[in-house]
């Protein structure tokens, strides 16, 4: 790779140029989505122009004071967080049970259950809609539009993936500080929590991250799964397409709030992924 | 000393997640593939077809057609983003004033949610209410359409996947590039090798555990992409921008045809796998040679 | 700080988490905040409030759940009428609104697995049959003559419009839904440039006749050229017409089967409700050369729509025309009141105008007589899922919305008409005016549309032929070939579905 030696003000110009492009690129749909997010509906369709010559601030209010919708922005923070920790923790569990003992079977049932990852989710949708509304109950009570549900059908996503990432790093911490614990008198928890853990931060936070984005932006389960009171911030943006026209301005406001809080999660964690990331990939 | 029983212990609970919730639909969708089950039949009940849905798959040609544009759509953008990611991630291995700042809004739309980004496009590209067409009218007399042209429709999507996976790209290669030592290049530099050569025969290789898995990510979301272009095109025009994973949940769903639908999917999880099989023999055969 | 701390830390914090997602579930819909419409509530009576909450008492405390499309008279009922009912009977309303792609998944996912999720859902006109023939539905006129208690006196189903009679068995009369929204598509057209006297001197000199909105297809054609060729010349953003043309989206399908085929005398898709035929060969009409030159007239006015019309479903046909791009156009009825009328969402505040659609020889006598239609009578109504657990308490909220006392200011916030004596509400004879007479209008035509046919696999067969419509959109096949490769897959679908041979 180049060096900073070698790197010429030729060189420089044209790694500039090629951000300043990137970036521009990258902005401006967001930039767009907020200017929509800041017109009436009765200026959505005048000339497009990059101008907001007003902000129309309804759009923002509305979503922001409708119990509702604070509801659903509630339950979006609730399952992804709860999802992301316990996909972590899970993940730990499972993948230092898999690199500190011989399991046999168990690299075939990984194979096995990832494919819910890999296929096309449509067909996915009657078995679920089944399994928690038949199967998963206690007298009244179903797994449907619950925020468990939720959080356990998403683990079923992001866990195999999560422990993809996480083996890597189990495999290079290296089994002799376990052993070295343990002839100290560590009991086998002390050594996870101690030992490994602070080791494979950066994995976990890796992990952490990309479960929480995928927990938080993910629409087609969400919509089928809850109803009144588990509905997520996603799920809420389709209810605006209606018959009598669809409310964009409004859309475009609860899209932007929806980003929020994702974009504070990625900047407080984002060195992370880069140093965490490395761990995983490499060591495969 | 410690039994294989704690092993098993700490693994349980995500075994017990995954096969509960995760391998039981996965059973029921293989079961149905094989029954012949519309809602609103005549009998409103299921019944057995055998192989029949998959046959008639095979000759269904709007599925055929469907599967060559998923194709098509996932090789050109999953390509343009891996190239473009490892550029890009290539320039930020070193510090230079702003970088963060680049990194950090290069990844943004990884944030937006799949469904808030086809709307965001639709927004951006729809005559009469967006940017591109007006622009790309008054500029360049161009008449942008994405619900005539089939062309404007599938170019569209493509750059949209590319706005926003490409990051994605670029976040992996960058730590994979990050761990890379420095002593090898430095030294094949110093022996006269050229750039390019230290791409090819150092970095490349030593990058393949990297680019492989990413580029399995990226072709298995690709190929069952639904959300972002249902709301930008609806699949069309036409069926031009009908990808599998529309194609099937316009089965499932307007349709209820459950049988077919199911089959559908398992065809198209079959053949995603045999890709990730190839793909990984070739690459790791590759990297093998190389090094 | 002491990594076991943190560990006990990260620990509650999970716990913490994960029970708050097993928490009891959030206050029901109907708590949401009450429009300014609350207050105006059309109270019931007092000796009727005690009635309900008589009836209801054995049901008191129980909570019936629900789903219906976003609209404006869905939201009315989740968000005035919901909360009434409540303080009247003590039952509990958690209503969902959704999109109408999700409304429908869940549904019809609810009633055919028997899961006992829904109490009530929304009915749209053109899925009735379809449910019926499944028997997803519960009886309620059997309900209600098997429990005298359970009949509200402010609920008659005589003074329903005769839309209601798209909601009973066909062959025993029985009542299957409550209607609680119902629109005609009608034509609309921009009545400050029909007239503008120089618009019509130049129309009249160009054509030779007097610029009105258009009874015959021919005449519509000249509109729609000539304003699109206006708005050319003035450097406005004016078409001649809006088309619903979405090239990848059921409401293209729609327009053309349910609003431009009837004008041209091609009923109920041109499907042989007899044989379940539909190609002309075997006694159907969907490929006939009537039905081919409707499509043809309607693809071609592609070339006078806005640039959008082929990304447009119906929300942004209305949105168009409320922007002031197209001179006339088909639009739902829901969307004509606030198109009319709303200054925040329409820009053609009081230049709209409501017509009867064009027609070609014989349609109108056909409607009359009851042998065809002129148009789409849209609409929808709430019925009990036969899974449903808690029938009797859905029933007294059905009956509750189908009361006469409330339909006025529901009318008013929805655009909507169910009752006959709603139409002679000072509020709508009021509102009437605004939006040139929709409503009286509504009330004279009502008899001349249609609902759907009597489909009992509506989705089904309409996925099948969509794909033909919007090939036909983009181009990419003829009119002809496109209805000669519908009636084909038409047939082909039914077959597959166990009916006709």
């Amino acid at each position: 790779m180049m060096t900073n030696k070698s790197r010429s003000t030729l060189g420089w110009i044209g790694v500039y140029a090629l951000w300043i492009v990137m970036t521009l690129i990258t902005l401006i749909p967001i930039y767009w989505m907020f200017v929509i997010s800041a017109r009436s509906r009765v200026q959505l369709f005048s000339r497009p122009s990059f101008i907001i010559s007003s902000f129309y601030q309804n759009n923002y209010i509305e979503p922001l004071t409708n119990p509702t919708f604070q509801r659903y922005l509630i339950n979006s923070i609730v399952i992804a967080t709860s999802n992301a920790l316990l996909v972590a923790t899970l993940a730990v569990l499972a993948t230092y049970a898999l690199s500190r003992w011989k399991l046999p079977g168990s690299d075939n049932i990984f194979f096995w259950t990832i494919t819910n990852r890999m296929a096309p989710p449509a067909a996915f949708l009657l078995p679920l809609f089944l399994l928690y509304t038949r199967v998963f109950k206690l007298g009244d009570w179903t797994m449907f539009d619950t925020r468990i549900g939720l959080i356990l059908l998403y683990c079923v996503f992001n866990l195999p993936f999560a422990v993809w990432l996480m083996k890597g790093i189990m495999d290079g911490i290296p089994i002799e500080l376990d052993e070295a614990a343990f002839v100290d008198g560590a009991s086998m928890w002390t050594v996870l929590t101690r030992v490994i853990v602070p080791l494979a931060a950066p994995g976990i936070a890796v992990t952490v991250i990309l479960t929480w984005i995928f927990a938080w932006n993910e629409y087609l389960f969400a919509a089928q799964l809850t109803s009144v009171n588990a509905r997520t911030i996603t799920t809420g943006l389709a209810e605006f397409v209606t018959v009598t026209g669809t409310n964009w301005g409004e859309m475009a406001a609860v899209a932007m709030i929806s980003m929020l809080p994702a974009l504070v999660f990625l900047i407080f964690v984002q060195r992370y992924i880069v140093m965490g990331l490395t761990f995983g990939a490499v060591k495969e | 000393m410690r039994s294989n029983r704690t092993g098993w212990g700490l693994l349980s609970p995500t075994l017990l997640i995954l096969i509960i919730i995760g391998l039981l639909p996965f059973l029921y969708v293989l079961v149905v593939g094989f029954f012949d089950w519309n809602v609103f039949s005549a009998t409103g009940r299921p019944s057995w077809a055998g192989a029949n849905n998959y046959r008639r798959l095979v000759f269904d040609s709007d599925f055929l057609f469907s599967l060559r544009r998923t194709f098509a759509f996932t090789g050109i953008a999953v390509g343009i983003e891996m190239v473009l990611g490892f550029l890009l991630a290539s320039t930020l291995v070193q510090d230079f004033p702003g970088k963060a700042v680049f990194r950090t809004i290069h990844a943004l739309p990884l944030l937006v949610a799949p469904i808030a980004v086809g709307a965001t496009w639709r927004l951006l590209t729809i005559p009469g209410l967006g940017l591109v067409p007006f622009y790309l009218d008054r500029w360049f007399g161009f008449d942008y359409r994405t619900g005539s042209y089939a062309t404007h429709a599938f170019v569209t999507t493509v750059f949209m996947d590319v706005w926003h996976w490409t990051p994605f790209v670029t976040l992996t290669m960058l730590a994979g590039l990050s761990s890379l030592p420095r002593e090898p290049m430095e030294q094949a530099l110093v022996d006269g090798a050229n750039r390019a050569q230290v791409l090819r025969f150092l970095t490349i290789p030593m990058m393949m555990p990297v680019i492989v898995t990413t580029l399995f990510i990226r072709l298995m979301d690709a190929l069952r992409i639904v959300d972002e272009v249902y709301l930008l095109t609806g699949g069309g025009p036409g069926l031009s921008t009908h990808y599998v994973g529309i194609y099937i949940w316009r089965a499932v769903l307007p349709r209820t045809d459950y049988g077919y639908g199911s089959a559908m999917s398992l065809l198209v999880l079959y053949l995603t796998i045999v890709l990730a099989w190839l793909l990984f023999i070739v690459l790791s055969r590759v990297g093998r040679q190389q090094s | 700080m002491s990594r076991r701390v943190v560990a006990i830390l990260g620990i509650l914090l999970v716990a913490g988490l994960l029970l708050s997602a097993c928490a009891v579930p959030a206050a029901p819909a109907g708590e949401a905040p009450a429009a300014a419409e609350g207050e105006s509530e059309a109270a019931a009576a007092p000796e009727e409030a005690s009635w309900w909450t008589e009836a209801a008492a054995p049901y008191a405390g129980v909570t019936i759940r629900g789903v219906s499309e976003s609209t404006p008279p869905s939201r009315y009922a989740q968000e005035v009428l919901a909360p009434m009912f409540t303080e009247q009977t003590g039952i509990n309303v958690e209503f969902e609104v959704t999109s109408w792609d999700e409304m429908y998944n869940k549904a019809i996912k609810d009633m055919e697995a028997n899961t006992g999720i829904y109490d009530f859902v929304y009915i749209e006109q053109d899925i009735i049959y379809t449910y019926l023939a499944q028997n997803f539905l519960a009886d309620l006129t059997t309900m209600m003559a098997d429990d005298s208690s359970l009949v509200a006196p402010d609920f008659d189903t005589s003074k329903f419009t005769s839309f209601i009679d798209n909601f009973k068995d066909p062959t025993t009369g029985d009542l299957f839904g409550v209607p609680m929204e119902a629109f005609i598509k009608v034509y609309l057209y921009r009545t400050d440039l029909f007239n503008d006297p120089d618009i019509q001197a130049a129309f009249k000199e160009q054509y030779g006749y007097d610029l009105a909105p258009a009874t015959t297809h021919q005449q519509y054609w000249d509109i729609a050229e000539f304003f699109t060729k206006y708005g050319e010349e003035n450097d406005m953003d004016l078409w001649g017409t809006t088309v619903q043309g979405h090239s990848g989206h059921a409401s293209s399908t729609y327009e053309y089967f349910e609003t431009i085929a009837p004008t041209f005398g091609v009923y109920n898709w041109g499907v042989n409700l007899d044989t379940w035929k539909a190609c002309v060969d075997n006694g159907g009409e969907m490929n006939s050369d009537t039905a081919k030159e409707a499509l043809s007239w309607w693809l071609g006015l592609l070339q006078y729509a806005p640039p959008e019309a082929t990304s447009s479903t119906w929300d942004e046909v209305a949105a168009s025309f409320a922007a002031g791009r197209a001179a006339q156009g088909f639009v739902y009825g829901e969307n004509a009141a606030w198109i009319a009328t709303d200054a925040d969402r329409s820009s053609v505040v009081g230049n709209v105008g409501v017509a009867m659609p064009p027609l070609s020889e014989g349609v109108m006598a056909d409607a009359e007589s009851g042998a065809g239609y002129v148009g789409y009578y849209d609409g929808g109504a709430f019925g009990i899922p036969h899974s449903s657990k808690n029938k009797e308490a859905a029933l007294l909220w059905l009956e509750f919305v189908g009361q006469e006392s409330v339909q006025a200011d529901w009318a008013a916030a929805g655009s909507r008409i169910v009752m006959n004596s709603t139409f002679d509400d000072p509020l709508i004879q009021e509102m009437n005016t605004k939006v040139d007479d929709y409503y009286a209008k509504m009330k004279e035509w009502g008899p001349l549309f249609r609902g759907a046919p009597p489909f009992p696999f509506h989705n089904t067969l309409r996925g099948a032929i969509d794909p033909f419509i919007w090939k036909a959109i983009a181009g990419e096949i003829t009119p002809e070939e496109a209805l000669d490769g519908a009636c084909a897959a038409a047939e082909e679908t039914m077959m597959q579905l166990g009916y006709g041979e």
